[in-house]
């Protein structure tokens, strides 16, 4: 079959790889319909994530049709129009059974990896590198899905293939920012980034009750999207001092919550610019927190920062007085997909969350390079490359 | 210029390495500080989703191990589950602590999930052998046995 596989930093190839078969008794198959470029996608292309071997193949956000189903597997069929949680969780494990499904004890293969890194390993997550499991990814005609009855999601009739999609990765992990950082009714809520995940967080925020919505980013045609589909107030912080123009518009307050949606390639025009891409290339940091040191400043007193971008080991110059003296509550999170899987395919199915407009450029999979590339670069109003392995 | 920069980065690293107690990926050991005798000592745990009854018999990855090896069964506080430790009686190598690592892994994954998952064989693309390559590959099949447990 064919399949987009990472043949080197910033390289891509579509090559004809084996088909994939069931390993374990809870594997499903499943034919992709639907499968896109994510920004976490980007750390992996540009070697900041270094677990990637030739040849892997890559893509975790998806969706499609279940044609074979594994002995263990109960509630799915054969036939199942299904969409898929991007980390592998494995349903019976403590995390798992507490929602906290990224963190799961059993879902990532490698744990040698990332324990020595953070400590403690997290779970799996599909198509993205061996420090993660190693999985074979989405970006193929065929996938195999382990713990189908943890992951996967029968899609409802009325919600369509490309708006169930962005339930996958996206939206969960937006939902798993707007819940877990406290968004409530009549807060004042501020995003960095307006990509996907950035989108969805302003979106599901103003779902949840907040009444005033913040999306930063410098893309003109992103902005414009967020103002349209999710309500937001929008700055370019190119354009301008964000946390001055926040203070202003929160009556000197600052916003409640904080969502950092940008991760640890995050792009500044002034000098702190060139300080963390040299710091990044000396290898003195890994990561370039340019977003997460905004938002800790811009915060309210009292209020609530949450780190959603991708981040992979260390950061420099991170203004922890700030988080400290002001009472903040800093979390993280990867996406804990089947806590929020169910109820983002509820307001899609009643209309509420809308993603369509996320896909602006659907391919065939034969196009992947040039979709990342489009992507990667922002180019042609490019927000997110949708591959369709089988055609429409 | 290259070579310098890279130089720079690799020396770098080392610092940061150093600094920071940062283990990385492929150097396990259960602590940074310890001699490597008290490391070898340490009761290597895993906490599996059951009541301790359970555990009344070890799963047959440690099973595996035999003799060699001590357990210890502990119910978790705040309904965690039970607590489930090892350790070689006598001094052991890393070869032989990786083993423990693993099986430990293996035992609770069978009790809380009922296999153990895998993945391969998969479908990839052409892997060239390339000295990085092959570097990665030892890392990702040595990692069930390594880390910090
Ligand atoms: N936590 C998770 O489980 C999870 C899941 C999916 C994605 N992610 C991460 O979320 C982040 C966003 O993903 P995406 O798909 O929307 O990516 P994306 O690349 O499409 O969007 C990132 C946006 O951030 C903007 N940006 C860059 N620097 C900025 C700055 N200093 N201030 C404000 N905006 C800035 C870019 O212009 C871009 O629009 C990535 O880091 C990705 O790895 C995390
Ligand atoms: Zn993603
Ligand atoms: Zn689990």
């Amino acid at each position: 079959m064919k399949a987009l596989t990472w043949t080197g930093v910033n390289q891509l190839a579509v090559a004809d790889v084996p088909e994939p078969q069931i390993l374990n008794d809870h594997d499903v198959i499943l034919r992709i319909r639907r499968t896109t470029t994510c920004g976490s996608d980007l750390h992996l292309l540009s070697g900041y994530i270094p677990f990637m071997r030739a040849g892997d193949v890559i893509g975790h956000e998806f969706m499609g049709e279940i044609v074979e189903a594994g002995k263990a597997v109960e509630n799915r069929r054969v036939g199942d129009r299904v969409v898929v949680a991007s980390f592998v969780s494995c349903g019976g494990c403590w995390y798992c059974r507490n929602e906290l499904y990224s963190l799961c004890d059993n879902g990532n293969p490698n744990p040698g990896i990332t324990e020595g890194l953070w400590g403690q390993s997290v779970g799996g997550c599909l198509g993205y590198s061996h420090a993660v499991g190693g999985f074979a990814g989405s970006h193929a005609e065929y996938m195999r899905v382990p713990f189908a009855d943890v992951g996967t999601f029968v899609v409802p009739d009325g919600v369509s293939d490309t708006r169930a999609l962005f339930a996958s990765d996206a939206a969960s992990t937006a939902f798993t920012g707007v819940d877990l950082s406290g968004v409530q009714a009549g807060d004042t809520v501020a995003v960095w980034g307006a990509g996907a995940v950035g989108q969805m967080a302003a979106r599901i925020s103003a779902i949840v009750g907040a009444e005033q919505v913040f999306v930063i980013d410098r893309l003109p045609e992103r902005l414009e999207q967020a103002r349209t589909h999710a309500g937001a107030e929008t700055i370019d912080y190119t354009r301008t001092d964000v946390a001055a123009e926040l203070k202003e518009r929160t009556g000197g307050r600052g916003p409640d919550v904080c969502i950092e949606a940008v991760g640890m390639e995050a792009h500044s025009p002034g000098p702190q610019g060139v300080y963390d891409q040299v710091k990044q290339q000396l290898r003195l940091q890994t990561d370039r927190p340019t977003a997460v040191r905004e938002a800790v400043l811009a915060c309210r007193k009292g209020g609530s920062v949450f780190v959603l971008g991708v981040f992979a080991a260390m950061v420099d110059k991170f203004p922890l007085g700030a988080v400290m003296n002001k009472g903040l509550t800093l979390r993280g999170a990867q996406v804990h997909g089947p806590r929020y899987i169910p109820r983002l395919l509820e307001w899609m199915e009643r209309g509420e969350l809308v993603t369509e407009h996320l896909a602006t450029h659907v391919l065939p999979l034969e196009e992947g390079p040039r979709g990342y590339e489009l992507f990667k670069e922002k180019k042609d109003g490019c927000v997110r490359a949708v591959f369709t392995p089988h055609g429409t | 210029m290259a070579s310098l920069l890279s130089r720079a980065a690799d020396a770098g690293g080392a610092l940061l390495g150093r600094l920071q107690s940062v283990r990385l990926p492929g150097v396990g050991t259960a602590s940074v500080k310890d001699d490597p005798a008290t490391a070898a000592r340490r009761w290597r745990a895993v906490t599996v989703l059951c009541d301790p009854d359970r555990l009344a018999d070890p799963p047959a990855p440690l099973a595996a191990l035999g003799g060699r090896i001590e357990t210890r069964v502990t119910r978790a506080p705040g309904d965690k589950g039970t607590e489930l430790a090892a350790r070689y009686r006598g001094s052991a190598s890393d070869a032989e602590i990786g083993e423990l690592r693993a099986a430990l892994r293996e035992a609770k994954q069978l009790v809380e999930v009922g296999e153990v998952l895998r993945v391969e064989p998969q479908p990839h693309g052409p892997r060239a052998e390339t000295p990085a390559g092959k570097a990665l590959d030892g890392a990702a099949a040595a990692a069930p046995k390594e880390g910090v447990l």
